[in-house]
């Protein structure tokens, strides 16, 4: 090796070194960009639950009040109504104001605060044409119920003077452009009247679920979720060939706490194969154990009830831990 | 659920082109062949370094040797001056002298064969400085043929390891897969980093020493038909 060798060992030998020691010391990489500008953030992974309704929302509202009258006054109504074979006088208020008030002679009372309903159709037409045609129908049927005493009576007269006044009254609910909602409520008594009643009688009524809360497809796969969930954990397979292949479908009551309410019964078994048959009858008894160590159910969505009552269950040896 | 985004920088830069790093998490066979291409890169840059300084003072002592010669009315005495130099010109030179001596010591010259003779020990001596020369160009050429092929297999190697770590993390995510690649590729850019400047160098080289050896041939011709000329005077 000759002495220029030598030397260009040594230069070569040092050169490396030194580019590799730079490289590895990051001399020549690129800054990193996400360090520049990157605070530290909060990832929540949320499920998808969705239990929400899918129809559309009906309010529950009472229709914005109109001049209500006074307690007082509609409980006079009571005896309003009872002079109810008094159809006739009733078309004549529907033609004119000032006529309606002679005719019922009791609630002389009341004929002050009748000039004061006359007004409000006026304003509820408004409130009408707005919209909440629904709500309108529900009250009168609720009230039937809810409220028996007082509205019985009130009912009876719409209804009997329905029958009479419908010609009569034609006209009056073609002014109020309302459909069969307005005739019930007949010109006799005005709307005002069974507002009245309404805004006492609602308050107990509202506690009753809405009625129409359907559930759509990802709530249901919510509430698989949930209740798989819950009943996974308590199912022991019995051991032998092919067991995770079975599925039972079992038929499920529940309370509205979520408790099974009797026992629950298998409608049938899917996977069922030769070397598995043996098992079918046990994997039948564990999975009726597993929903009823599950029971009570938790987390179910309470607005669903309707639809958590009876249950079609699907539980499937493979999901089980 | 928290993600520190910063712990995933500092991730990233452990994973950024750090030879050293690469080089810790490589394979054993893949760290054989890096620290062997390694090696063939510095001797390949030992070799550049000193064949080119050596080289260039060959060829730079040669020219001006080979002017001063034209120059000198006394070949004896330019020789007893400056012939015992150790550069190719010098060595051609020496040869044909010596050979000369030698062949007109005798009392009767064969001119035939003494012409014959000193023909023979300069392009002799021409062969022998090229071939003293252009010893490590084989090195450089073998380097640059070679290393590419062996980072080749590094790689390979380092990509078929880092298929195995796939099919056992069963994950073919990027944050799994890319450091094995990034590592095995390593191989193949050191091999590349070893085998350009050795493949350069060495045609570089060789281009250099044909061109030095056309200098001396011609040095050579113009020695022997001097000694030729000389010959011819001599009774």
């Amino acid at each position: 090796m000759e002495r220029a060798e030598k030397i260009g060992l040594g230069v070569a030998t040092a050169a490396h070194v030194l580019l590799f020691g730079l490289l590895s010391a990051g001399f020549l990489s690129t800054p990193n960009p996400l360090k520049l500008n990157s605070p530290p953030m909060d990832i929540n992974l949320v499920d998808e639950v969705a239990l929400k309704s899918a129809a559309p929302q009906i309010s529950t509202q009472p229709p914005p009040p109109s001049v209500a009258p006074d307690k007082g006054p509609t409980e006079d109504a009571k005896p309003a109504p009872e002079p109810e074979p008094q159809p006739e006088p009733a078309p004549a208020p529907a033609k004119a104001q000032p006529r309606p008030t002679p005719p019922p002679p009791k609630p002389v009372k009341e004929s002050p605060p009748k000039p004061q309903e006359k007004p409000a159709p006026a304003k509820k037409e408004v409130a009408k044409t707005h919209a909440k045609p629904k709500p309108a129908p529900e009250k009168p049927a609720p009230k039937a119920k809810a409220a028996p005493e007082k509205p019985k009576a009130a009912a009876a007269p719409a209804k009997t003077s329905k029958s009479t006044e419908k010609p009569k009254s034609a006209t009056t609910a073609r002014a109020s452009g309302q459909g069969k909602a307005d005739k019930p409520k007949g010109s006799l008594l005005g709307k005002d009247f069974l507002k009245g009643i309404d805004t006492s009688a609602d308050a107990p009524r509202k506690v009753a679920p809405p009625p129409a809360a359907t559930m759509g497809a990802a709530q249901k796969a919510a509430l698989d979720r949930v209740i798989s969930e819950q009943i996974y954990p308590h199912l022991r397979l019995p051991s032998g060939a092919d067991v995770e292949q079975l599925i039972a479908i079992l038929d499920v009551k529940l309370d509205q706490n979520g408790r099974v309410v009797g026992r629950p019964s298998v409608i049938d078994v899917q996977g069922e194969t030769a070397s598995n048959r043996p098992q079918v009858s046990v994997y039948k008894e564990r999975a009726i154990q597993a929903v009823m160590a599950a029971s009570p159910f938790r987390n179910l969505p309470d607005e669903y009830y309707e639809q958590w009552k009876w249950l079609k269950l699907r539980v499937d040896a493979r999901k089980a831990r | 659920m928290n993600l520190n985004l910063p712990a995933i920088g500092a991730a990233t830069d452990a994973a950024t082109i750090s030879p050293l790093a690469l080089f810790i998490q490589a394979d054993i066979v893949v760290k054989g062949v890096m620290l062997g291409l390694l090696l063939a890169s510095i001797w390949t840059w030992a070799i550049i370094i000193g064949f080119s300084f050596s080289l260039r003072k060959a060829s730079k002592e040669s020219r001006k040797f080979e002017e001063d010669f034209w120059k000198a009315e006394d070949i004896d005495r330019f020789y007893e001056s400056r012939g015992k130099a150790e550069f190719p010109a010098a060595k051609v030179m020496a040869a044909g002298v010596t050979e000369w001596r030698r062949s007109t010591a005798q009392k009767v010259i064969d001119r035939d064969g003494t012409r014959d003779r000193l023909s023979t020990s300069m392009s002799s001596s021409i062969a022998s400085e090229i071939d003293r020369l252009s010893d490590r160009l084989n090195v450089l050429a073998t380097v640059g043929s070679v290393a590419p092929f062996v980072g080749l297999f590094g790689t390979v190697w380092g990509i078929m390891r880092a298929f195995t770590g796939i099919a056992a993390a069963q994950n073919s995510s990027l944050a799994v897969v890319a450091p094995g690649i990034a590592e095995a590729l390593f191989a193949t850019a050191i091999g590349l980093f070893a085998a350009i400047p050795a493949v350069i160098a060495y045609n570089r080289f060789s281009h250099g020493i044909n061109r030095l050896e056309a200098r001396l041939t011609r040095f050579a011709d113009g020695f022997y038909a001097t000694l030729s000329r000389e010959l011819e005077a001599q009774r």
